[in-house]
């Protein structure tokens, strides 16, 4: 129930202890909670701050460009497209930043900062982000505007500034507002010297998935997904288009193809001593505030009372936390599986697991599976002795694009696809889902997940030019009725690649056998349930409740 | 002790009584509705989103501490006290779901405690979160307001460093403001909430930065600039009781008393707490209206009897009724009680006032010493300084402290800042 805010309310929580009053002293015990004290200095304390919000962090070799990676990172989600006076800048006092580290020591070797500057013409006449028709990215009738900064480093070289005053694509408040977004988008997709593409501005949110499935581990059950709990929001999004050579080890993407990406938004600190700390570098001197790596990260790779301590480290520093390592070796997730569906959780230390999440794929980790794909340990010109497992999304550059992206990913036999990189078709849910039926230790599928959270599709088509993300949505969420879900899938292989005849395809960095893909499939699947749970709907105070 | 509310006897219920009517409280006046539909009100959204989802999963402890948290924020956006047990009784079902490692549930409840004036209890279940999770900006945001509260000047100051090291952001500037402002360093403060506002993406949110600006420009003398905050913050959250509060103060130093006589009567028929029914009594007194002056502390007594019954302990708002009521020995008794449990700059210098009125002025002039020690720029109790000073006959002290407070906010009260200027007059000739 929402209470409205009315004057006539204190009066009547009075009125209500008066008549206890009356009759006979029922307001004893109520506690102090009953009147309010005299006022002192009260703060917010869960302020709303999703701007800095990383959800989302997607990588993948551009379908339209082979010599270039694209980055997707997504932040705030939950915007509700209801026009009118809402809308969603991304925070000025804020970066947003990709990272890349190529020799796998944790530490980035390429950064890329967005920063963000308003532009606010509104005075004090008015609320409203335009005052008429938007035609185009600089029409005067937007009130509210938003430009970028977009800065690089490279080996730890002092940041270059690559474009200032670049235009962000507006929050789309509707079709009156904003006759042809298309054209807002194009225009704010800008081409960079280097080749570089760069895009910032609103998108639909690309990620689709039944959030209910995470309902089981409070009790519910599967009985009611197949709604794309994210259909009809919005989130912001950075878009990064840049050549391998850019990103890979020594800029040789042939002999060191892989890569490991995250993104994390951080502010700039504050000392109440007001005395800089002389031993403080200008990286000290920013506090990270938020992280994403793998969609898989946070509750499973992080205990419950670490995660605000997850959120402030640099990866390099991952494996120095002990509990962060237990925590992947001996996850919870498949003891809550065994204990609903009776589904036996494999036996840990989970090593397999370290793999995915901490190392990337190979065989030089002395990990479990026999395979080498996206770690950066495959790295010709790597130097092993300075590797550190730590938690980021991993991509190999060199395996081609797939003529047919397979929403399974490489538990299909896809090796383009999550855990490789991230395309915005992989299911990442599904994949985890059918890891658990697949369940290549037992053999034995579990029924009551054999569909998985029956959202296997995106609600808006993604387009095949840059930025890829489909146009942010109009319609207001919480008005449609009889939301329906997903759109149908696109060829859904509901086998995993361990039980078809399928083979996979050879790439350049080794043939990837089916029993390795399922195995891959199970390591996941022990982890599905947590990750937007805690990404998405875990943020206390804020509109990112998921009813 | 606790007891009954009935006991309290036959003038509290008619105050109660009055206080139900809202004859006494004049016309509620609400400004009116913006021409277009406000932006969303996130914290409403939140706490319906939580009742809804807790409906269907009632086992999701998370849910249950987050609505906990959301319902201490509702309580101090509304000045709605009804709140506190709705959080209270989230956050228990929390814990009771998920006794072990709770974090959040630690932090509601914690955040709860200091908002009911607990603030010892805040900060032990502040340390208790942290012991769990000692990297939770929330729980040093709990801890730095119990350290705050209870006057640990250094170990507040720490745990605002730490939240700010942890999690930079609106929550953490506005305590990192407020202990700047407590130490003397307005400037800084001003600088810390502007940046704030400029992150401020809520309605609520913008309110509150608004209202800490205007609080830092009025600290100042800075009438106009107060305005000019208070007026924006109403223009982002219409509903806001500490904003009309603000205005209706700075109404009162420009000269348009019948304005903030509405907008007192406003603000006190939407919290009437006590010490907004006490700066309503006053501002009642300087225009001629005793009796009506007389009602509103009636007002603040069943209010603050209300708290004490049920419970509560708040010296502080005991003290300054009792003072406002002419009692006072019994000032002295309440603010040394509340003194007893907590040094904050505030409790201090109502402590001196107390001792003041009472003719214990020797005594008196250590505590207002040692609030000014703080270095807080306060034109109260620069001005409660120099009449102490005054009365012991130290004569040039007086004149400095008295010229400070006069020089710092002109304006500071309008009853007291015409005996500071009578009193300086007397002293400095």
């Amino acid at each position: 129930m929402k209470f409205s805010s009315t004057s006539s309310r204190a009066r009547r929580g009075l009125a209500v202890l008066a008549t206890a009053t009356v009759l006979g002293g029922v307001v004893y015990g109520l506690g102090p909670a009953a009147a309010n004290a005299s006022s002192h200095r009260e703060a917010p304390l869960v302020a709303a701050d999703p701007a800095i919000d990383n959800t989302d962090l997607y990588a993948f070799v551009s379908p339209d460009r082979p010599d270039y990676v694209t980055f997707i990172a997504n932040w705030q989600p939950f915007e509700e497209p209801n026009g009118g006076p809402n809308f969603y800048p991304f925070a000025t006092d804020a970066a947003y930043n990709i990272y890349v580290d190529n020799d796998g020591d944790g530490k980035p070797d390429a950064t890329f900062r967005y920063t963000f500057q308003t532009i606010d013409k509104r005075g004090n006449d008015t609320f409203l982000y335009n005052k008429g028709p938007v035609n185009s990215i600089d029409d005067p009738n937007l009130l509210v505007r938003q430009t970028y900064t977009l800065e690089s480093s490279f080996n730890g070289q002092p940041f270059k500034t690559r474009i200032k005053d670049a235009p962000v694509a507006p929050s789309r408040v509707g079709p009156a507002s904003m006759p042809d977004y298309g054209k807002l988008r194009d225009q704010a997709s800008i081409t960079l010297p280097g080749g570089w593409k760069s895009y910032a501005g609103q998108a639909d949110d690309p990620f689709f998935l039944d959030l209910r499935v995470f309902d089981l581990l409070y009790g519910g059950n599967l009985s009611e997904v197949g709604q794309d709990t994210l259909a009809g929001y919005n989130v912001n999004t950075i878009a990064l288009q840049v050549p391998f050579k850019d990103v890979a080890l020594k800029g040789d993407a042939k002999r060191n193809p892989n890569i490991g990406i995250w993104t994390t938004t951080d502010r700039g600190r504050v000392r109440m001593s007001g005395q800089p700390d002389a031993s403080d570098n200008a990286r000290r001197d920013r506090v990270q505030v938020s992280r994403l790596g793998n969609p898989l990260v946070n509750e499973v790779v992080v205990p419950a009372g670490l995660k605000d301590a997850f959120n402030s480290l640099s990866p390099d520093k991952d494996a120095g936390i002990p509990a962060v390592v237990q925590r992947v070796t001996d996850p919870e997730v498949p003891r809550l599986i065994e204990s609903i569906y009776k589904v036996p959780a494999p036996a840990a230390p989970r090593n397999d697991l370290v793999e995915i999440f901490l190392t990337g794929i190979t065989t030089k980790a002395g990990g479990p599976i026999k395979a080498d794909l996206n770690s950066q340990l495959n790295n010709a010109d790597v130097d092993a002795s300075k590797f550190r497992p730590s938690e980021m999304l991993r991509l190999n550059l060199s395996v081609p694009v797939s003529k047919n992206p397979n929403r399974l990913g490489l538990l299909a036999g896809d090796q383009q696809g999550f855990p490789n990189g991230r395309r915005l078709t992989d299911d990442v849910v599904d994949i985890e889902l059918q890891a658990l039926e697949g369940a290549a230790l037992t053999g034995k599928l579990v029924d009551a997940l054999a569909a998985g959270d029956k959202v296997d599709a995106n609600d808006n088509a993604f387009s095949d030019k840059f930025p890829y993300i489909a146009l942010p949505n109009t319609a207001a969420v919480n008005a449609k009725a009889g939301k329906t879900g997903a759109a149908p899938a696109p060829a859904p292989s509901t086998t995993p690649a361990a039980f078809s005849n399928k083979d996979s395809t050879a790439s350049t960095v080794g043939y990837i056998s089916a029993g390795v893909g399922a195995a891959v499939v199970v390591m996941l699947g022990t982890a599905f349930l947590f990750v937007w749970w805690r990404r998405r709907t875990m943020v206390p105070a804020d509109d990112t409740l998921p009813l | 002790m606790r007891r009954p509310l009935i006991y309290l006897g036959v003038p509290v219920l008619v105050a109660v009584v009055l206080l139900l009517t809202g004859g006494v409280l004049g016309g509620h006046s609400r400004p009116a509705a913006a021409p277009v539909a406000a932006p969303t009100d996130r914290l409403a959204d939140s706490i319906a989103r939580a009742q809804d989802r807790l409906r269907t999963l009632p086992k999701d402890w998370r849910t249950w501490a987050a609505l906990a948290s959301a319902y201490v924020e509702e309580a101090r956006v509304t000045a709605n006290p009804t709140y506190y047990q709705k959080a209270q009784g989230a956050a228990q079902q929390s814990l009771t779901l998920h006794p072990d490692g709770n974090v959040d549930a630690l932090v509601a409840l914690g955040a709860l405690a200091n908002a009911r004036h607990d603030f010892a209890g805040a900060r032990d279940q502040a340390r208790a979160a942290l012991a769990v999770d000692g990297y939770s900006a929330d729980a040093y945001g709990v801890l730095a307001d119990a350290q705050t509260q209870l006057g640990d000047s250094a170990a507040a100051t720490d745990a605002v460093q730490r939240m700010l090291d942890l999690r930079p952001g609106l929550a953490a500037y506005a305590r990192a403001s407020y202990d700047l402002e407590l130490h003397g360093r307005t400037d800084d403060a001003t600088a810390l909430m502007r940046r704030a506002l400029d992150a401020a993406t809520d309605p609520h949110d913008i309110a509150f930065c608004r209202n800490q600006l205007g609080e830092l420009a009025w600290q100042r003398g800075d009438v106009a600039g107060a305005r000019r905050e208070y007026t924006a913050g109403l223009a982002a959250d219409a509903t806001s009781v500490a904003l009309r509060r603000g205005l209706a103060q700075v109404d009162a130093a420009d000269g348009h008393l019948d304005a903030a006589l509405a907008g007192y009567a406003d603000v006190t028929g939407r919290a009437p707490t006590p010490g907004y029914l006490i700066e309503y009594a006053d501002l009642l007194r300087l225009v001629g209206r005793p009796a009506d002056a007389m009602t509103q502390l009636s007002l603040a007594d069943a209010a603050v009897q209300l708290f004490t019954a049920n419970g509560g302990v708040d010296g502080l708002a005991t003290a300054s009724l009792d003072l406002a009521t002419g009692r006072a020995a019994d000032a002295v008794t309440a603010a040394r009680a509340e003194w007893a449990r907590r040094q904050h700059v505030d409790v201090t210098d109502t402590l001196a006032w107390a001792l003041h009125a009472a003719g214990k002025d020797a005594e008196a002039l250590g505590y207002a010493r040692r609030v000014a020690g703080t270095g807080a720029r306060n034109a109260s109790y620069a001005y409660h300084l120099g009449a102490i000073e005054a009365a012991l006959g130290q004569r040039d002290a007086a004149r400095a402290d008295l010229t400070r407070a006069l020089t710092t906010n002109p304006y500071f009260s309008p009853l007291e800042a015409p005996v500071a200027r009578q009193l300086l007059t007397k002293v400095g000739s």
